[in-house]
């Protein structure tokens, strides 16, 4: 009895141990999981996150199906169908590492491409800035442009194109906002009728200075030049320094913009807080009608006036003023001596579609 | 003993074995996926992601194991749990190591913050030394304007490090840090061109 017993429990542990033995794994499942390790360190799931989910899903499938074939008897198992699943991922892997490779390099190439058109625009943008003193208002959104460039070429650098990209995107956002800040201002100069609007201005200033032998004064704002005119010949021209936001046309009081259009001097001041001054009859007619039509569009600031006490001063042409237009101290001592209360000032954008700002555009 | 009882000892002994084997883990799979879970809620797959997708790959082999023994008749589950047993024990170990990652990731993110801020300090310090008049002022205004964008971009690192993304704030960091001596040096340079000391 004891040996009829001890029989039954060799045959159930023989049993037992072939039946819940150790599996035997082909060669090509270590060099699957090998290969589909590699293909997600060089970002496959980020770059063919397609290919790669579905190559994912064929090698679960074949493991399945080996773990499925471990589970038998061990006198049952084969695992010729599954060694030949595993051969399908191992080759569907191979074509996705040269999938991958590809889809890279052209990824380079194109975040290489943006990286150069993205710092070249920023440089562009930067030098549009120095052209007018509104230029400081689009800095603060081209500096955030030129963090995140510096950010896009360390993730370049580090071949992380994705991320390169993503940065480069945000950085382009920014510099749309500069964009909408700058390009209003410079547009105004490439306008054609607005430049012969200027243009028509001028001449007229220029023949009244002919006609009644006047002394005439003629600031162009682009070119930052007051010119004296005398019997309608060119005298003398001065740099000069504009408002703050003096590239655009004075509309209100507060916008910090010098004002367009045709003037006289009304005052004349020895004694000023910018050494001398010249007070012109800024609002005329014209500015008191734009006012009206701005104010009604909803363009001007709730209880804010039309403005006023608008001169030609000194202080230095550098400084950036509240709308007036600032001379060197030694150039507004000789204008003092010339001018008079009455001589026409005449202020204008540009006299020539071919101007600083302008020319500034091209490219753009 | 009677000799059908020895019998019927010994087959009832089998049958247990080969129950034994074939009542599905949950417990052990709960334990695993909880563990997990954990693991990348404390961040895995930002401070440890090879380690976590290897964690999450051996869970799902598991997984795959226990269905498989699901649909047999003879379920054997030995394998399966040894199998959750190793992603549990992984898990763990990688939850022990994640602290010491995400504490080394943070440091470089906040001194890299640090170096920023000095080195728009260093820029403002600089402006208000910066010569008016003499062809700077529009020079200047712009300036200032740079050190403004570059105070908002700092604030965006402030947000990456509240929000635990030590590397994209250690990255924004160190671009404005960049910026900022830059700015310095524009600075510097139209200093010393007006002869105006910078020290």
């Amino acid at each position: 009895m004891i040996q009829i017993i001890k029989r039954i429990f060799f045959v159930c542990a023989l049993i037992y141990l072939t039946g819940c033995g150790v599996p035997q794994i082909p060669p090509e499942v270590k060099l699957a999981e090998e290969q589909e390790l590699n293909l997600w360190r060089l970002g496959a799931q980020v770059y063919l996150p397609i290919p790669y989910a579905q190559y994912r899903e064929n090698f679960r499938k074949a493991r399945k199906n080996l773990f499925r074939e471990n589970s038998k008897f061990v006198w049952f198992r084969s695992y010729k169908a599954v060694r030949s699943e595993f051969i399908n991922v191992i080759q569907e892997g191979n074509r996705l590492f040269v999938q991958l490779e590809q889809t890279k390099q052209d990824l380079s190439r194109h975040v290489g491409n943006e990286i150069v058109v993205l710092q070249e625009r920023i440089d562009k943008l930067k030098e549009l800035t120095g052209k007018i003193n509104e230029g400081r208002l689009a800095r603060r959104d081209l500096v955030k442009a030129e963090v995140l460039f510096l950010e896009a070429r360390k993730c370049y650098e580090e071949n992380d194109f994705k991320k390169a990209g993503e940065r480069i995107y945000m950085g382009f956002n920014h510099l749309a906002a500069a964009e909408s800040i700058l390009f209003p201002i410079f547009n105004r100069y490439a306008d054609k009728n607005q430049v012969m609007k200027w243009k028509h201005w001028v001449e007229d200033t220029i023949t009244e200075s002919k006609e009644h032998n006047r002394i005439v004064l003629v600031v162009n704002k682009s070119e930052r030049l007051l010119t004296v005119y005398k019997k309608g010949l060119l005298y003398k021209t001065y740099p000069v320094g504009l408002g703050q936001s003096g590239s655009q046309d004075k509309l209100h009081a507060g916008d910090r913009a010098t004002p367009e259009g045709r003037y006289r001097i009304t005052k004349k001041l020895p004694k000023s807080k910018y050494h001398k001054a010249l007070l012109i009859n800024y609002p005329n007619d014209d500015d008191r009608r734009q006012f009206q039509i701005a104010k009604e569009k909803g363009l001007v600031p709730h209880q804010t006036s039309i403005g006023g006490l608008i001169e030609i001063h000194g202080g230095g042409k550098d400084i950036m003023t509240y709308g007036c237009i600032a001379m060197n101290n030694r150039d507004i001592d000789e204008l003092f001596k010339i001018v008079k209360v009455g001589t026409p000032v005449t202020i204008v954008g540009a006299v020539s579609l071919q101007n600083s700002l302008s020319s500034n555009l091209k490219g753009l | 003993m009677k000799k059908s009882t020895m019998i019927v000892l010994v087959f009832v002994m089998a049958g247990l074995l080969l129950i034994g084997c074939g009542k599905q883990p949950t417990e052990d799979m709960n334990a695993a996926k909880s563990a997990v879970d954990a693991v990348i809620a404390e961040g895995a797959e930002k401070y440890a992601p090879e380690d976590a997708k290897k964690l999450n790959d051996e869970l799902t082999a598991a997984l795959d194991e226990v269905k498989i023994q699901d649909s047999k008749t003879m379920k054997n589950y030995s394998k399966a749990q040894e199998m959750l047993a190793e992603v549990k024990a992984d898990a763990e170990a990688l939850k022990t190591n994640l602290p010491v990652k995400k504490e080394e990731a943070r440091n470089n993110a906040l001194a890299a913050h640090e170096a920023s801020k000095t080195a728009i300090e260093e820029a403002k310090k600089l402006l208000a030394k910066a010569p008016r008049g003499k062809g700077s002022m529009a020079d200047i205004e712009a300036m200032k304007a740079d050190v403004k964008g570059l105070e908002d971009s700092l604030l965006e690192v402030q947000a990456a490090v509240d929000a635990e993304d030590y590397a994209a704030a250690s990255e924004k960091a160190k671009g404005i840090q960049e910026k900022a001596a830059e700015v310095s040096s524009q600075i510097t340079q139209a200093m010393k061109k007006v002869g105006v000391k910078t020290q």
